[in-house]
């Protein structure tokens, strides 16, 4: 891995913003889409009527910005690690909605969440021996 | 589920890896050439028109299917990616790094199924 700035410039702090930007935008997109269903139309498989929706707009805007800084980790990190590492954000969703929300979460999807953080964290392992190379 | 939707989701999927490659790609060129050279800006305009059509696509079906059922495949992209960018860009994928995709792939079809 070739040397990279450190602070707001750390391509790890990126990885954290651009998944916590997807968070947010992906719940504002599924509501936004729900809103705005229309099975009539004859260009709903396209999903451009959900353009109607502001929350949709908003999902836009975060999803720019965390595309713009996903651009920024793969100018130092290579795909195979960054994007597995990026997938956090699928736990972080059922995570969010069971301690925020309430929403019960059962059996075969914490094994799944157990299966996903074992991942990352085979994932990562590497690269912490990486960072400390360095 | 019709022969349509299966189509739809598999070139969401396709559209999506497909424009992740490219743009890492387009990121690389940067390091040597900066900012301010064609290759740069016809790859990244490449990759964004991919992701585009990919966010397009699963907005569309965001409307016909539940979020549970389309994760799945979303998932499976994490482990395709990994070996894409081993084959297309000669990336290093460890044994390591090969094993951690596949529990993440493994992992977000189960979340996204229960």
């Amino acid at each position: 891995m070739r040397d990279r700035p450190s602070g707001f410039g750390n391509p790890w702090l990126q990885l954290v913003l651009s998944v916590m930007c997807v968070l947010v935008s992906e719940l504002l997109l599924k509501r936004g889409a729900t809103e705005t269903a229309d099975p009539a139309s004859e260009w709903s498989w396209t999903g451009i009527n959900s353009l109607a929706s502001p929350l949709v707009w908003w999902a836009i805007i975060l999803i720019i910005i965390s595309f713009i800084s996903w651009l920024y980790v793969l100018r130092y990190i290579p795909l195979t690690i960054a994007f597995p590492l990026s997938r956090v954000v699928d736990i972080l969703v059922p995570l969010g909605c069971w301690f925020f929300l309430g929403e019960a979460i059962s059996a075969r999807r914490w094994c799944g969440i157990a299966l996903v953080i074992i991942g990352l964290a085979v994932t990562a392992k590497p690269v912490a021996r990486l960072e400390e190379r360095l | 589920m019709t022969l349509l939707s299966l189509v739809l989701i598999l070139l969401a999927l396709v559209t999506f890896v497909g424009g992740q490659l490219i743009l890492k790609r387009a990121m690389e060129s940067t390091v040597a050439h900066g900012l301010r050279q064609s290759k740069f800006i016809a790859l990244l305009g490449c990759g964004i028109f991919l992701m585009t059509i990919s966010f397009f696509l699963t907005l569309g079906l965001l409307q016909r299917f539940d979020l549970s059922y389309l994760y799945p495949f979303q998932g499976l992209s994490v482990i395709i990616i990994s070996v894409m960018a081993a084959i297309m860009l000669k990336e290093k994928l460890t044994w390591q790094l090969t094993i951690g995709s596949l529990l993440i792939s493994a992992g977000i079809v189960l979340v996204s199924m229960s």
